[in-house]
C-alpha cells in the first residue's frame, strides 16, 4: 500500500509545476487582495491533485495492473484515501503559514478568524471528496469530472458570497452553544465517520469492478 | 511434477456475445506456455481471470498449488506480468517505478532491477511517454523480472517489436527458465516465436480450449496435405481435422502424420506452422 502512495505522490509530483504557477499566483492574489476567502480556495488543489492521479490511472489503464501487485484491491482504495488525507494535512499546514504571514501583512485580518475558515473549507472540500470518490469508482473520472468541477466550485463560491456579503446562517442558540464548545470534537467525528462510510462505499464498489 | 497454475471449470461470462469457459488447464512447473487464438479468442480474459483483474463467474484457480481466492497476496509476491497496453501512468520514469515497487514487493531488488535497465539502454529518469515502444516494452519486462517471480505471465510481451528486440526478449525469457523451477504463461499472436521456445500450446477458440498439446506433439503429428480437388474427395474423411479450399487445390490439416505419408504416397505433406494450424483450426471446414 505504500508503494501505491507513493505513485499518486510521484504523480503529482511531476504535474507540479503546473499546481506551482497556481500555487504561487494564488499566494500572490491573495497578498493583494489582501481577503481571507481567498483562502477558502486552497484546499481545492487536493482535489485537483487527486483528480490528476484518478485521471492518469484511467488513461493509462493501471488499475489493471496495479491489481496483479501484493497489495489486494481493498488497499489500492485505501491508499488513495491516504494520500488524500496526507495532502490535506499538508495544505492545511501551508494555509496555515499563508494565513500567518497574512495576517502580519494585513492589519485588519485576525489570525483566529482565518484559521476558523481554514478549517471549516477543509472540512466542506473533504466532505465533498468523500462523495466524489464512490463517484469516481464507479463511472470513472472522466464521467464524473463535470460534476465534481460544478459540486466544488459552487461549494467554495457559496462559501466566498456569504462570507464576502457577511451572510450567517442562523442556528438556534442552543445548537450555536453547543457547536461552539464542542466543534473540535464533533467536527472531528463527522470527518472520520464520513471518510469510514465513503472508504467502504468505494472499497466494495472497486471490489467489483473489473479492468 | 508440480504444477504452477490449475485452473477447474473457470467460467466467465460478458454477455450473450462472449462467454468464457469452462476452462480446464494445468501448466507445469518449468514449463513454458503459449496461448494462442485469434483476437477475442479469450486469452486476455483467461489472464485477467488468472490475475483477479476481473472476477470469474465460477471455477477455481490454484497458483504453486494453491488456492489464488485465499492466498492472493502471497501468491502474487511470486509473479511478473506483463500485460498489453496496461501499465504504470506514463508520466512516471524508471527511477519513480522502482520507488514504487520497492515498497510493493517484499523481494524487490533494486539493483537487479537498474542492471536490466543498464542493459537494456533505458534512462532511468525518462518518462514511460518519452520512451520508444520498444524500450518501454522491455521496461515492463525488467519491472516483472526484478522481484524474483517463479511465474510470468505475459500478455503480448512482444507485439510492436522489431525482430531485433523481439529476439533479445525471447532470450530474456529463456535465460529467466534456466531455473527449472520457473514458468512462463504466454499469449501472443506471434506464433513464430512460441515455434522456438514454448514445451505447450494452449489454443483458445470462442472461449474454449480447442488444443492443449505439447509443442513436440503438435510439430510431429500435425501436418499439412495440399492436393487437387479429385485427390481431395478420395481422401477418408476421418483422415481430415480440418481444411481449407483454394482457387486451383486443397490445403487438408492431418493429424498422425507417420499414417498418412503412409497412406497418402503421392500427395504433398508439409511440416506444420503454429500459425498454419491457428488459421485451419479456425478458418477450415471440419
Amino acid at each position: 500500500m505504500l508503494g501505491l502512495i507513493k505513485k499518486d505522490l510521484l504523480m503529482i509530483k511531476s504535474s507540479m509545476r503546473v499546481f506551482a504557477i497556481c500555487l504561487v499566483a494564488y499566494v500572490i492574489l491573495g497578498i493583494i487582495e489582501g481577503e481571507n476567502y481567498i483562502i477558502s480556495y486552497l484546499p481545492a488543489f487536493v482535489v485537483f491533485m487527486m483528480m490528476t492521479t484518478f485521471s492518469y490511472d484511467e488513461y493509462n489503464k493501471s488499475d489493471a495492473y496495479i491489481s496483479t501487485l501484493p497489495c489486494g484491491k481493498k488497499n489500492v482504495v485505501k491508499a488513495k484515501y491516504l494520500t488524500t488525507i496526507i495532502l490535506f494535512i499538508a495544505f492545511t499546514l501551508l494555509s496555515i503559514c499563508y494565513a500567518t504571514i497574512l495576517s502580519f501583512t494585513n492589519s485588519d485580518l485576525q489570525l483566529q478568524d482565518i484559521l476558523v475558515t481554514i478549517l471549516g473549507v477543509i472540512f466542506g472540500v473533504s466532505i465533498f471528496q468523500c462523495v466524489f470518490y464512490p463517484m469516481i469508482y464507479k463511472f470513472g473520472i472522466e464521467k464524473s469530472r463535470i460534476a465534481i468541477i460544478i459540486l466544488v466550485f459552487g461549494f467554495v463560491g457559496i462559501i466566498a458570497l456569504l462570507s464576502k456579503l457577511n451572510i450567517n446562517i442562523n442556528l438556534s442558540l442552543g445548537v450555536t452553544n453547543f457547536l461552539d464548545n464542542y466543534w473540535f470534537i464533533i467536527f472531528p467525528l463527522i470527518e472520520m465517520l464520513v471518510i469510514y462510510i465513503s472508504y467502504r462505499i468505494s472499497a466494495h464498489i472497486y471490489m467489483k469492478k473489473e479492468f | 511434477m508440480n504444477n504452477a497454475i490449475e485452473i477447474k471449470n473457470l467460467t466467465k461470462r460478458y454477455d450473450d456475445l462472449f462467454s468464457l469457459g469452462t476452462i480446464n488447464m494445468t501448466i507445469p512447473s518449468g514449463q513454458i506456455v503459449g496461448l494462442i487464438g485469434e483476437n477475442g479468442a479469450g486469452k486476455t480474459t483467461l489472464i485477467k481471470s488468472l490475475l483477479g483483474i476481473i472476477n470469474r463467474d465460477s471455477g477455481t484457480i490454484k497458483i504453486f498449488n494453491k488456492d489464488i481466492d485465499k492466498y492472493e497476496t502471497l501468491i502474487k509476491e511470486d509473479i511478473g506480468v506483463v500485460l498489453d497496453g496496461m501499465f504504470f501512468p506514463e508520466v512516471l520514469t524508471g527511477k519513480d517505478i522502482n520507488a514504487i515497487l520497492k515498497s510493493s514487493y517484499k523481494n524487490w531488488d533494486e539493483d537487479l532491477f537498474f542492471q536490466y535497465l543498464k542493459d537494456f539502454q533505458i534512462d532511468a529518469n525518462k518518462k514511460v511517454n518519452k520512451l520508444s515502444k520498444g524500450m518501454r516494452k522491455k521496461l515492463e519486462i525488467a519491472t516483472s523480472l526484478a522481484h524474483h517471480p517463479k511465474l510470468l505471465i505475459l500478455d503480448e510481451p512482444t507485439s510492436g517489436l522489431d525482430p531485433i528486440v523481439r529476439k533479445e526478449v525471447l532470450d530474456i525469457f529463456l535465460k529467466f527458465l534456466s531455473d527449472e523451477e520457473h514458468t512462463i504463461l504466454i499469449s501472443t499472436h506471434i506464433t513464430s516465436d512460441l515455434e522456438h521456445i514454448a514445451d505447450k500450446i494452449v489454443f483458445i477458440d470462442k472461449g474454449k480450449i480447442i488444443l492443449d498439446e505439447s509443442r513436440d506433439d503438435i510439430m510431429d503429428n500435425y501436418g499439412i496435405l495440399r492436393c487437387d480437388a479429385e485427390y481431395f474427395d478420395n481422401i477418408d474423411k476421418k483422415d481430415i481435422v480440418s481444411y481449407i479450399k483454394n482457387r486451383y487445390d486443397y490445403t487438408v490439416l492431418v493429424n498422425d502424420m507417420k499414417k498418412i505419408k503412409k497412406k497418402y504416397k503421392e500427395c504433398v505433406l508439409d511440416k506444420i506452422t503454429i500459425e498454419d494450424l491457428m488459421v485451419l483450426m479456425i478458418k477450415g471446414v471440419k
